[in-house]
């Protein structure tokens, strides 16, 4: 196996292929490394010019393939980023969040991955690099299911998109213990509210399905609602988008009802909380 | 392939010829340059008895590749205390019984250093909490290690106070 350290995309592309392995922070990587053969070849993208941080640009945040959570943390970044500064907090541990990225836990494509519902919530796009030049997915589109991303074998993820937008992002995250563990079920909502009711919700679920998923239904529902009446609502919803399972972390039963206090308690912190610090 | 790479190491150049690519920093700090202090635990990220600091940044060695670290500066437990002379982390370590087993400790300290030095903690006990969060600690010496993590934070910001003045 060789290691490679490109520094420009171009030349990180021209590695790709014949079971290269990409990798920015490691975290997920090294693990699965101990237990199966060596990749022929890996490459790391750590070095790549212009890959790591975040900007705004013509209306759209772009989040380089190589910043980590702890950057997000640090980024001076609107309200409706609270979800995803959330989820950073609660990646792994600070010395996760030190080294992975926000790509990487979107190409890893686990059902528990942090990143993703809050992502959703905000609408992101995928910008994918490749040999005809890069294109751009919804990061709805994107995770096709647990393991499994739109990505060639001949092309890497270059940023994550957001487009700008206004309202009040909030995370929420359940597990066996506050930290380092991986979620029973996780709740991220963007909320915009106008005089004392919702005038526009997005609401993404993860672990609760083989892929994070938007309840749009809901989304509809809550428009207008006030904070008084969001249990109610959420409490009667029809939750078709979820189908979680029985595993070693929670049974199906208990995540189907805890995620629906867990949903009521992200929109009201969307809701209530109005300095973000 | 054999990646040749140099690492300043507690202070001091080492320039490290690696057989494997693959190699960690944990198992390079471990097998290959006699620094044992920094512990194998799980060896997939879930416990934090392999943190180091990298370039300044408490990270999981055994989920760093070193083949990745040309030119970085790594700072581990043996490179803490000046002499004799414990740092003030392992002193409040030792003050507050932060500890039993001890196989922990070395990555409790390490991350606290860490901890100390990103500064958004201060002494606010449950910031701490969650700052040490990715070190567990199985003889659940949780409560020691919060008191000395908070005695450490004031003891360091009161002698950079003086050094300043």
């Amino acid at each position: 196996m060789t290691l490679h350290r490109p520094e420009s995309l171009d030349e990180a592309l021209s590695l790709l292929g014949g079971g290269a392995v990409v990798l920015a922070g490691g975290t997920d990587v090294y693990p699965g490394l101990r237990d199966g053969p060596p990749p022929s070849r890996m490459v790391d993208l750590t070095r790549v010019a212009g890959l790591r941080g975040i900007s705004l640009r013509d209306g759209l945040w772009r989040i380089g393939a190589a910043t980590t959570w702890t950057d997000v943390l640090r980024a001076e970044l609107p309200a409706c980023f609270a979800g995803l500064k959330g989820a950073a907090r609660e990646v792994g541990s600070v010395q996760i969040q030190n080294t992975g990225t926000v790509a990487g836990n979107i190409c890893n494509a686990s059902p528990a991955a942090d990143g993703v519902p809050a992502l959703m919530a905000l609408d992101a796009q995928v910008e994918v690099a490749g040999p005809e030049g890069p294109r751009r997915v919804a990061l709805e589109q994107f995770i096709r299911g647990p393991r499994n991303v739109d990505l060639r074998p001949s092309e890497i993820v270059s940023a994550v998109l957001v487009p700008e937008a206004t309202g009040q992002g909030a995370f929420r995250k359940l597990g066996a213990r506050k930290y380092l563990v991986i979620s029973i079920a996780m709740v991220a909502a963007v909320v915009e509210v106008s005089g004392n009711a919702i005038s526009r919700a997005r609401v993404s679920v993860g672990s609760c399905s083989p892929v994070a998923v938007r309840l749009r239904g809901l989304e509809e529902a809550l428009t207008g609602a006030t904070v008084a009446e969001v249990p109610g609502i959420v409490a009667g919803a029809d939750l078709p988008g979820l189908t979680p399972i029985d595993d070693v972390r929670a049974s199906a039963a208990y995540r189907r009802e805890a995620v629906r206090t867990l949903i009521a308690r992200t929109i009201t912190d969307a809701m209530e909380v109005r300095d973000v610090t | 392939m054999s990646p040749s790479i140099s690492l300043t190491i507690n202070g001091e150049a080492r320039a490290v010829a690696l057989d494997d690519p693959r190699v960690t920093l944990l198992d390079l700090l471990r097998e290959r340059l006699d620094l044992p202090g920094t512990k194998k635990g799980c060896d997939r990220g879930q416990c934090g008895a392999c943190t180091v600091l990298v370039d300044g940044r408490r990270v999981n060695s055994c989920l760093t590749l070193a083949a990745t670290l040309d030119g970085a500066e790594i700072t581990t437990i043996e490179g803490l205390a000046l002499g004799e002379e414990l740092h003030p982390v392992q002193a409040a370590f030792i003050e507050n019984d932060a500890f039993q087993c001890g196989y922990c400790t070395p990555g409790q300290i390490m991350s606290a250093v860490g901890l100390i030095s990103e500064g958004s903690a201060g002494d606010d006990p449950e910031r701490i909490r969650e700052g040490m969060s990715g070190n567990i600690c199985r003889c659940a010496a949780y409560h020691g290690i919060t008191i000395a993590v908070q005695e450490a934070t004031r003891n360091m910001i009161r002698t950079d106070k003086e050094d300043a003045a």
